[in-house]
């Protein structure tokens, strides 16, 4: 399944991942390829969850507060607390390199018989040195499960033959028997020419020309037997570079869901979707710079599709980003922004929100929403998908949108799918599997009439989503909030009177 | 060898090489400079390459500088292939050049290099950290040609002024042109402390100050230049974070009250001699928020173009309207 950058931003998984920090080249690599884990995959999405879990405890401990307990959201391991200790440190060790790592990934793109230059070949070697100084930490912590390095041992070995592990490269003497002696003679000859008057050296720098003529063709020789021995190990070179984007990028999950306190996502086998507590977190940290708080929502979702009617501005829209960001993160092997989540894994999660940006191709927002949902459909069948729908069909006839939104909710009740659809229409609920509703304008507050509009509804609005029966007729809820956005008392007035 | 350069710069470093033009004799006082330090670890890089690069790659026009061994230097890895000591790749800076990224090298063994350095002034001071992180006593910089490319610049530690018979055919233009670079070099920042205090970090493109460093409102029009016609008539200090150009000296001249014009160095001034002196008899004062330094004036009477001037003419002219050490690189060698 392709994650569209049109996705990625309507359900807010861009603002997750632009908090993502990956600390290396190749862990930015793996967080732009972001695997994803359908149905089938519940082992290896088990089993990089549980990288992320094991790296949040280490983290955790290693932290100079650590959070206690459960509050990190991954469950305890067997370490005892003084190995828990090492293997913390062992972590930091292991990420304090991987910002050293430069990308040479371009440098093994290349014909084995063209050589590296001295400075790829010192980029090899510091790549080396630094993959072996991980290696290290990484052999001190527990496993994690699927990352495991090849040797390099050889190259390492090859690279510096003194095994002193500077951070530097040059063309060592031990690599081609004519090196020493050529450089001696060398060395004897510029010792010469510093002792010569300089209108004398004429003769002596020419000699020392074809001394270093030779000089750098021995070098290339031995440039282009290092360049042939590299080259033969470059599946693995790029294999640990993959390796380590992969390290990197359970880090930067653990690191994330630690800082959001986010929940391991349960893997749900029979189709049924649980959410306790979700957030979104672009949504809350929005409301909390401006003073507000965030109502974290609950919901159960079975196949087929499951209607939210509410008061506008009742938070609908929210409720599918968020389940959508869910999802999307569980997929993608993330922790979730919920107390606990039990989710079933789809060949394809699609969010369709009516006013996403302009048509395309000279569509209406209607035209457009009616052109997804059928590529969806195509698309998808035969496969297990997840579909949200925001307020489908709004953008034509009441009538006829209605009846085509029930139509929509009746089809696919009979596909192999789960779907969340809002609307403002009543009769959709009647052929929904399940229904929820916005408790809605509940509160009475007087007295605030001064104040911002956004929160006066806010403080009137309870967000939360309340299963209501099939067929309860949807809120009427609109005049409270014109009245409440202070819309022109004429045209209230007007509007009254017609209802 | 005699000393000749070595006793001007004395301890500074960085030491960076400037050229009034192209064959001000830059490479000759760089080549006499290395030589008379042949004692220390040096470390050497350059900057601003435009339009040389052809040559360089050419390796027809540019001369090559002669390292010793255990100098470091820092090039573009494209110029490797023209440097011809045993070299020992220490680091690569993330500085990119139109000839690859910029690495720091040491030699094992003398030999001939090609530099090819950064070009922004801003990756100047983190590589000469570098250089002294890994022993180097000194650094040497191969700097611009030309006083319009010395803009921004940022010349730290000492300069060396190039100039010389190339910059054009007539002496006392030539002349003429190293005293008003001198001239420039020799401005000193606000004697008032807290004037001094207000420019500190200061980013603002222009900004305004009575003459006791009070910040005042500079009027600006729509696209948010400033209005200089709508300045009080008393005298007031501007502040010009850019390049300083003829026209914004001329209209200053023109506003009626003195005006102290502060840069935020000498490099920064790119205005003709006309203009400035207009600004000055007007009763303009410039000044800078950073002072350079020029330790000596290097003079090469000949040309690359076929002229030349009489070596003991130019020096004495040289001598006589500017107040800092004039040497004749080239005379001195000989």
């Amino acid at each position: 399944m392709k994650l569209t950058l049109e996705l990625r931003g309507n359900a807010g998984l861009q603002w997750v991942l632009e908090r993502l920090s990956p600390l290396s080249p190749f862990g930015r690599t793996a967080a732009r390829d972001l695997p994803w884990y359908g149905p089938g995959d519940e082992a290896a999405l088990e089993e990089e969850l549980d990288n992320v879990a094991l790296s949040m405890e280490l983290w955790n401990a290693g932290n100079t507060r650590p959070q206690e307990g459960p509050a990190c959201g991954c469950g305890g391991t067997e370490l005892d607390p003084a190995d828990l200790k090492d293997a913390a440190s062992a972590l930091r060790g292991v990420t304090k390199q991987l910002p050293l790592f430069h990308d040479i990934r371009g440098s093994f793109d290349r014909d084995p018989g063209v050589p590296f230059d001295l400075v790829e070949l010192f980029e090899i070697k510091h790549f080396l040195v630094t993959l072996e100084r991980l290696v290290q930490a990484y052999e001190v912590m527990p496993a994690l499960s699927g990352i495991t390095f090849p040797s390099l041992a050889e190259a390492l070995e090859l690279m510096d033959p003194d095994g002193r592990r500077l951070p530097t490269f040059t063309v060592a003497n031990c690599y081609h028997n004519d090196l020493a002696p050529l450089r001696v003679e060398k060395a004897k000859l510029e010792k010469a020419i510093r002792m010569t008057q300089d209108d004398k050296r004429g003769p002596l720098l020419e000699k020392r020309r074809q001394l270093a003529v030779q000089e750098d063709h021995l070098e290339l020789v031995v440039r282009q037997e290092l360049t042939e021995k590299l080259m033969a190990w470059k599946d693995r070179f790029l294999s640990s570079m993959e390796t380590l984007g992969r390290l990197d990028l359970i880090v930067a999950k653990a690191k994330l869901a630690l800082r959001y306190q986010c929940v391991r996502p349960a893997l749900s086998r029979d189709k049924t979707l649980t959410l306790r507590e979700v957030r979104h977190p672009q949504v809350e940290e929005d409301l909390r710079n401006r003073g507000e708080s965030f109502t974290p929502l609950d919901l159960d979702l079975g196949p087929g599709c499951t209607v939210i009617t509410g008061a506008n501005m009742g938070g609908k829209t929210v409720s599918l980003r968020s389940t959508v960001l869910s999802l999307l993160l569980c997929q993608c092997g993330f922790f979730v922004f919920a107390r606990s989540a039990s989710l079933p894994l789809f060949d394809r999660v699609e969010l369709i929100l009516a006013d996403s940006g302009p048509g395309a191709g000279g569509l209406s927002s209607f035209g457009k929403e009616v052109h997804l949902l059928d590529n969806l459909l195509r698309e998808t069948a035969g496969q297990f998908f997840f579909v949200a729908l925001d307020e489908f069909a709004r953008g034509t006839n009441p009538q006829e949108g209605a009846a085509l939104a029930r139509a929509l909710v009746r089809h696919l009740g009979g596909l192999d799918c789960m779907a969340l659809m809002t609307t403002h229409y009543d009769g959709v609920s009647d052929v929904a599997s399940a229904h929820y509703q916005v408790a809605g304008l509940v509160r009475d507050i007087q007295g605030d009439e001064g104040d911002d509009p956004r929160k006066r509804i806010a403080r009137r609005m309870d967000y939360r989503l309340q299963p209501a029966p099939p067929g309860a007729p949807c809120p009427r809820d609109a005049l409270r909030v014109c009245r409440l956005l202070k819309l022109d008392p004429t045209l209230m007035e007007l509007f009254q009177a017609d209802l | 060898m005699e000393h000749l350069l070595a006793p001007l710069v004395g301890d500074a470093s960085p030491v960076t090489v400037i050229g009034l033009c192209k064959n001000a004799g830059k490479t000759t006082a760089m080549r006499r400079l290395m030589a008379e330090l042949g004692e220390e670890r040096l470390a050497l890089t350059s900057v601003g390459r435009d339009g040389e690069s052809t040559d360089l790659v050419t390796g027809t026009e540019k001369p090559d500088l002669y390292v010793k061994a255990g100098d470091l230097f820092a090039t573009a890895r494209g110029m490797l292939s023209l440097c011809d000591p045993t070299l020992e790749v220490v680091g690569l800076t993330d500085v990119m050049t139109p000839l690859g990224p910029v690495a720091i090298l040491r030699a094992l063994s003398d030999g001939y290099i090609q530099l090819a350095g950064p070009s922004a002034a801003g990756q100047l001071p983190p590589l000469t950290r570098t250089f002294l992180e890994l022993g180097a006593q000194r650094v040497l910089i191969d700097g611009a040609a030309g006083r319009k490319s010395l803009a921004g610049a940022g010349v730290e530690g000492v300069a060396l002024l190039c100039t010389g018979a190339s910059l054009d055919r007539d002496m006392e233009l030539v002349v003429a042109e190293t005293a008003h670079t001198c001239w420039l070099f020799s401005r000193k920042p606000p004697e008032n402390p807290r004037l001094r205090q207000a420019l500190e970090g200061l980013e603002d493109r222009f900004a305004l100050f009575t003459p006791e460093g009070e910040p005042m409102e500079l009027p600006l029009d729509e696209g948010g230049s400033p209005r200089w016609n709508k300045l009080p008539r008393q005298p007031l200090v501007v502040w010009a974070a850019g390049g300083i150009i003829d026209p914004l000296l001329k209209t200053l001249a023109r506003r009626g009250a003195p005006t102290t014009l502060v840069a935020a160095d000498a490099t920064h001034v790119l205005a003709g001699r006309a203009a400035l002196d207009l600004f000055l008899r007007t009763g303009g004062e410039l000044l800078v928020r950073r002072e350079l330094t020029i330790a000596a004036v290097a003079a090469n009477p000949w040309s690359a173009y076929g002229w030349h001037f009489e070596p003991d003419k130019f020096i004495d002219a040289l001598r006589q309207v500017i107040d800092l050490p004039v040497v004749n690189v080239k005379e001195a060698q000989a």
